[in-house]
């Protein structure tokens, strides 16, 4: 054997030459000494690192670390394994590696040095931020993936509403089409003719509302939201004009209305009188018959305040949370009655301009009030 | 669900006055388990885990309430509250230095002195204040963390367990060293760094002691003045200690300095 090369058994040439990093520390967090495999990692000549301190050779973020969990837990436990850890290199680069650090005590537990053990591992930690960073991604693919499933799950609910509705819904009206036309064949007189055109006309008046409002539905859901077309409008007359409406629909019932309207209005007005006649027309079929509905409306400052108030019993606080819903019917719904599509059309319809509808009811009264702020609405 | 067990509170000791000792960030309340025992002939000692360290009630982890110092400081103002404290002593070591000023500010009944070990109002430099460090560096450490708590679960327990060196630490303590949830971790480690209790300082009105390490990275010399000069009642000792953990590094130092303060 040369005697110039080193024996298995020289751990001088073990330590200085080791498959590994070593690196001793003082109490003070200087190093005392450290193997030339370490050295030669980090581009320093050997002789250099005895006497610098272990954080020289760690970013910021490695520092912090080493203070706030790697010297607790050496203390508490006198050793810490398995840690990632980034050393600079003598260019500033930076060699991400695996350490393993124990510390070293007299017998009188007096701390000698910490030994640490450092294994280069720029591929493994690559790959485990990669990891990392996969899982990260496959947590925000899932939340994606649940929150288009629900969306998913809803439409389809509303999709199998949809059906439903239009298969009953719209059975009635048709049929007494259908039965007005075999008995036009058989009138005698125009009267009896034109009293069935009338009825057959209102059937078709029903048909065609409820087909608009199942439109505004798939509008609203399924598509990019209720359209509007904004102007500049002059509020009053338009609000004027659903009373009349109503008013001449149901003659027998009172409404009250107090406008102070100072200010025109940035809206849809066709929008805004579809919602305020579902307003006025669902505080006429389910207020108290005998008190009368009451409108107050007022456009100042920065809000547009549209209120419609009625008597009679209160909505429980259950079917309030559903009112809005797209289908939600009250229990007492008789034939006559809509798609239950009227609130949720009405809510689309203040959320296309910004605002919403708030409901407050009590054995006093029930209230629904649209608000939309008038000043981002009034600009163009 | 009662304060006491949500943070794990743990009285020991004897004596009329309390002593209340909080944990900063990346351990738990056996930061304290060098110092606490030698003030238990004196003192009733106060020690908890903050909620998402060491054996707290994880399930009590409220993203909201713990996104600022003020969540955690009502939690102390809780626990003394529930221990009936009044003109008790608060030792918070490093993050937890500003959580016992808020809460000393939040009910001035509590707590009659603070010792503040490693204190920083606020980490990240701002114009001419030196916190000692940059916005990015604490985004880089953030990023760290989460490479280092890669299998912190099933890592940590074998590793405490298996103890070949010291086997003083019994089965109680397996799974409970410097033990965290690492999303918790994570947002833990931003609110402590991003935090910024400056003018808090000027509200103390308990007496103060401020313990300041030679060669504290985390919380340098200027930081820990800065705190003494801000707090009126307040006076600064810097530690022949290194690090920024005297608590566990230099015991005694720090035992000696608090008796003399109290």
């Amino acid at each position: 054997m040369n005697n110039n090369h080193p024996a298995d058994s020289d751990f001088e040439d073990l330590y200085e030459n080791a498959p590994c990093g070593y690196l001793s520390v003082r109490p003070d967090g200087r190093i005392d000494r450290a193997n030339r495999t370490l050295a030669d990692w980090i581009g320093y000549p050997p002789d250099d690192l005895p006497g610098m301190r272990l954080s020289d050779l760690l970013n910021m973020a490695g520092r912090i670390f080493l203070e706030t969990h790697v010297a607790p837990l050496l203390r508490m436990q006198g050793f810490f394994d398995e840690f990632a850890i980034d050393l600079l290199t003598k260019t500033g680069t930076r060699l991400p590696a695996i350490a393993n650090a124990r510390e070293r005590r007299t017998d009188a537990d007096a701390l000698l040095f910490t030994r640490l053990t450092i294994m280069r591992a720029t591929d493994r930690r690559r790959y485990e931020r990669g990891l990392i960073d996969a899982r990260k991604e496959s947590d925000e693919l899932k939340t994606a993936l649940e929150e288009r499933l629900r969306q998913e799950r809803e439409n389809a609910e509303l999709r199998e509403q949809f059906i439903a509705v239009l298969g009953h819904d719209l059975r009635n009206p048709l049929a007494s089409i259908a039965a007005g036309a075999r008995l036009m064949l058989k009138t005698k007189t125009p009267e009896d003719a034109l009293r069935l055109e009338a009825m057959m006309q209102s059937s078709v008046g029903r048909m065609a509302k409820m087909i608009e409002s199942v439109m505004d539905l798939a509008r609203g859901r399924l598509g990019g939201g209720i359209s509007v077309s904004k102007a500049i409008t002059a509020i009053e007359p338009v609000l004027d004009q659903v009373v009349a409406e109503l008013s001449a629909a149901h003659p027998e019932r009172g409404i009250e209305t107090h406008f102070e309207l100072e200010t025109p209005v940035f809206c849809d007005p066709a929008r805004v009188a579809q919602l305020f006649s579902n307003l006025l027309g669902n505080a006429i079929s389910h207020g108290a018959p005998d008190l009368p509905v009451r409108v107050e409306a007022s456009a100042k400052a920065e809000m547009f305040e549209l209120s419609v108030a009625n008597a009679g019993a209160a909505i429980p606080e259950e079917a309030r949370k559903r009112l809005f819903q797209p289908f939600y019917r009250g229990k007492a719904h008789g034939p006559a009655q809509g798609l239950g599509l009227g609130l949720y059309i009405a809510a689309e319809i203040a959320k296309a301009h910004g605002g919403s509808i708030d409901v407050a009811s009590s054995e006093a009264e029930t209230r629904f009030t649209f608000r939309m702020p008038l000043e981002g609405a009034l600009r163009p | 669900m009662s304060v006491e067990f949500r943070n794990n509170v743990q009285v020991r000791g004897r004596g009329e006055r309390a002593m209340m000792f909080a944990h900063g960030f990346g351990c738990d309340q056996n930061m304290w388990r060098f110092v606490a025992p030698a003030f238990e002939a004196d003192f009733a000692t106060v020690l908890f885990d903050h909620v998402g360290a060491g054996r707290s009630d994880l399930t009590a982890y409220d993203r909201g309430k713990y996104s600022t110092l003020s969540g955690y400081a009502d939690d102390v103002v809780e626990i003394g509250r529930s221990l009936r404290l009044k003109d008790a002593v608060f030792v918070g070591h490093s993050v937890s230095a500003m959580i016992g000023v808020l809460a000393a500010i939040k009910d001035p009944t509590l707590f009659e002195r603070l010792v503040l070990v490693g204190p920083s109002a606020r980490y990240i430099d701002d114009g001419d204040y030196v916190g000692g460090f940059s916005a990015q560096q604490i985004e880089e450490l953030l990023s760290f963390l989460e490479e280092n708590h890669m299998g912190w679960s099933a890592q940590m327990a074998p590793a405490i367990m298996g103890n070949p060196e010291r086997p003083e630490l019994g089965e109680e303590l397996t799974n409970s060293f410097c033990r965290t949830d690492p999303a918790i971790a994570k947002e833990f480690a931003r609110v402590t760094f991003l935090s910024d209790n400056r003018a808090d300082l000027a509200k103390v009105k308990a007496r103060t002691l401020i313990l300041q390490c030679s060669e504290d990275i985390i919380a340098g010399q200027q930081v820990g003045a800065y705190v003494q000069r801000n707090i009126p009642n307040s006076k600064m000792v810097v530690l022949k200690a290194t690090g920024h953990c005297p608590n566990l590094s230099a015991p005694d130092e720090v035992v000696a300095a608090i008796r003399d303060f109290v």
